[in-house]
């Protein structure tokens, strides 16, 4: 009986000394969220860059498990996706695929497991519903306005370098951040489209159209467009656009990837909306590339930091208890310098949000507006 | 001898009519409507390089699938060998050439020897397992495809196929037609004048009888996985020249999209070759549908590429009921002109 006795006290206590091993740090448990990203696109420079950051440096740096899902083409996989990484006990969601983002959520609530947008923002509606969700974490990067002027400004420079006749690629259109960003080329330009020069109108326009039509653009700056992409297609029409003796080729989004080898040969100026990876600096260095309006790849970090907060019991919310929604702005460089000054900044360990940064994001001292400001902040 | 050497004008008439219908049909509705609409066809130097591959690649593609497909071997692994024979190849040629000089041709010959092997893999698993070729196939798809993302994590391939050899090579026409004139010569000549070609033809038209004879079906099955896979080395090779990139992420089947190109093309193909030779149909074929090809490359600002697979996959399931039908359609035609042709005698 007494050894009995004994053994329950040893028991409990080995108990006791386990349950206070899994406290410490500031915020109770330091445990490493398991982290599940659903992408649309895999292969591409910028989705490449922030794939890097999250699973070579952040996993690393925090010993999370950080796993990304294959390319999701449509709401259904990104259902399927949440559904899988729920089942297998993941923490939360980033959302970096857009296709039904109103139905990602709604499965992330219903499976329990933290929702949270990298990439692009959430329909007004959609975010004004969850808000004040539990599992609605926030999102954090450019939005839709933000999107529209990184089209504007690098419509302006060109049209400030005097341009009369270029091409323009609208990549995926209707993809909601491609129709922003090409409505404010074509403002940026100093042209219209059916008429209108306004945001809303045009991007109203576009979404009616369901793509933008040539015809409609209208004024000094002629321009020839192309979307989309088809390897049987695509080609040809950039090889006619190139005939046409343009002045410039400007791009939404991914010319820099499927175009710089055609665009540099034909040595003709072109701008894109994309990232700062090592090709883009050898397009700016030795092609003909003189516009990048990039995102960083570890502007990914303040999402981590939403995550690793909540886990540990401590999501970040404004006065509402609403979850947050920040923009994030576009890096610009014109010149090889420029990319050599900003890229040199995002290299390997190296990183605008290092572990140092967000560090200072992560515990439960951290309020939301120090939260906002740490990751407003001009750190370019 | 002179009654056998005598040109039967009917019939010759009647093949070349059968033999130039179809492409002649497509230049003519395709070039009025360019010409309507006050464009051309093909309008830059770019645009005839573009149409030359979409022409090759089609062509070859065709006759890889048919090979097999014409054998009761259904292969979907076609464009995944594509995929994967090209990324190998840009990854041993560009350490050592480094894009230079010699590296177009040097890809071309590692991606169609690679491709060549993977052919011989798939073939061979294909003969070890004797399980269904669709499936098979299908598995095989997935292996090559998860191969491709592990050698590239997923990204696409740039600067290995990029560089001044391979713009060289992407802006001379004639290599593209040479490269397509080699590719038809030697599946011509391996088909159609070899032993192994005769060989073929009987297992194709009466396996059983074939091998009760004494031929090997299982030498014979792989050389034409070989062969395929060797063909389907070019079209990688011609795909990473035109886009300047090779898709590493393309996982879960999406290489299958190849080989889908070369459906409509092989049916046409098919048809055509009743009044020639298979191979020139796919040839003829794969004109037609790199004419559809510049014309919605013309129109795409009115025609977006959602509607293309719409138009290409009408196109397909049209000419299948022609196929299906194909008397029933011409006993109809002939009924309405004997009509036509009789109603002014019973007038008078």
């Amino acid at each position: 009986m007494k050894k009995l006795k004994n053994a329950t006290l040893l028991l409990s206590a080995l108990g006791c000394m386990t349950l206070a091993s899994c406290g410490g740090g500031k915020g109770g448990t330091t445990a490493a969220p398991k982290i599940g990203v659903l992408v649309a696109d895999v292969s591409g420079e910028e989705a490449q860059a922030f794939r890097t950051y999250m699973t070579e440096y952040v996993a690393k740096q925090y010993g999370a498990t950080i796993e990304y899902t294959t390319a999701l083409e449509n709401a259904a996989d990104e259902k399927s996706a949440i559904e899988d990484f729920a089942g297998r006990g993941f923490d939360a969601i980033i959302s970096m695929s857009s296709s039904d983002r109103a139905a990602q959520l709604a499965t992330c609530v219903q499976n329990k497991i933290y929702y949270t947008v990298g990439s692009g923002m959430l329909d007004d509606k959609v975010y004004e519903t969850y808000k004040g969700n539990e599992y609605f974490l926030g999102q954090i990067g450019p939005s839709m306005q933000t999107e529209y002027e990184a089209g504007l400004a690098m419509g302006q420079y060109y049209k400030a370098k005097g341009v009369d006749h270029v091409g323009m690629y609208g990549a995926f259109i209707p993809n909601p951040m491609h129709v922003f960003r090409a409505a404010g080329v074509i403002v940026g330009l100093g042209d219209t489209y059916g008429e209108a020069s306004e945001m809303g109108a045009i991007v109203g326009q576009i979404y009616a159209d369901n793509g933008i039509q040539q015809a409609k653009i209208g004024g000094d700056v002629t321009v020839d467009y192309m979307a989309g992409f088809d390897p049987t297609t695509t080609y040809s029409t950039l090889g006619s656009i190139i005939g046409s003796g343009i002045d410039a080729f400007l791009s939404v989004g991914m010319a820099t990837t499927f175009f710089s080898q055609n665009l540099n040969d034909a040595k003709i100026p072109y701008g894109d909306i994309d990232a700062f990876t090592s090709s883009n600096g050898t397009n700016m260095s030795s092609g003909s590339l003189n516009y990048l309006a990039g995102k960083y790849a570890s502007s990914l970090g303040p999402v981590y930091a939403l995550i690793a907060n909540a886990k540990n019991g401590h999501s970040i919310r404004d006065a509402q208890g609403n979850a947050p929604s920040i923009s994030q702005s576009y890096a610009v460089a014109t010149s090889s310098e420029e990319f050599t000054a900003l890229a040199a900044k995002e290299s390997g360990d190296t990183r605008i949000f290092s572990k140092e940064v967000l560090d200072s994001m992560i515990g439960d001292s951290v309020t939301y507006d120090a939260f906002v400001e740490a990751v407003q902040k001009e750190r370019i | 001898m002179e009654q056998n050497r005598k040109i039967n004008w009917k019939d010759l008439g009647k093949r070349t009519a059968g033999t130039i219908a179809i492409p002649l049909l497509f230049f003519v509705v395709l070039f009025s409507i360019c010409l309507g609409n006050g464009r051309m066809l093909i309008s830059s130097s770019a645009g005839l390089i573009s149409f030359l591959v979409s022409v090759t690649t089609i062509t070859i593609t065709t006759m890889a699938l048919s090979i097999n497909l014409n054998s009761g071997r259904f292969d979907f692994s076609l464009g995944s060998m594509s995929v994967l024979a090209m990324i190998l190849s840009s990854k041993i040629v560009y350490p050592l050439l480094g894009g230079g000089a010699g590296s177009a041709i040097l890809m071309l010959l590692f991606s169609v020897i690679i491709g060549t092997v993977l052919g011989l893999i798939s073939g061979g698993i294909y003969c070890l397992l004797r399980i269904p070729p669709i499936i098979t196939s299908l598995a095989i798809t997935l292996i090559f495809e998860g191969i491709s993302f592990t050698l590239t994590g997923g990204s696409y391939v740039m600067d290995e196929v990029r560089g001044s050899s391979m713009s060289f090579f992407f802006g001379q026409w004639w290599a593209i037609l040479l490269l397509l004139a080699i590719a038809m010569a030697f599946v011509i000549f391996m088909f159609d004048h070899t032993s192994f070609g005769y060989r073929y033809q009987s297992l194709r038209t009466g396996q059983k009888l074939a091998v009760n004879q004494g031929i090997k079906e299982i030498p014979n099955a792989l050389a034409c996985y070989g062969i395929c896979g060797g063909l389907m080395g070019i079209v990688g090779f011609l795909q990473a020249g035109i886009t300047t990139s090779v898709n590493g992420g393309s996982l879960n089947f999406a290489s299958i999209a190849i080989m889908f190109t070369a459906f409509l093309p092989m049916f046409i193909g098919g048809y055509i070759g009743r009044f020639s030779n298979d191979k020139l149909g796919y040839f003829l074929a794969g004109l037609s549908m790199g004419m559809l090809n510049a014309f919605f490359s013309t129109f795409h600002n009115e025609i977006d590429v959602s509607v293309q697979s719409i138009i290409n996959a009408v196109l397909l399931v049209l000419f299948l009921i022609y196929l299906a039908n194909e008397q029933k359609i011409i006993g109809w035609f002939k009924k309405l002109f004997s009509k036509k042709n009789h109603a002014p005698a019973e007038q008078n």
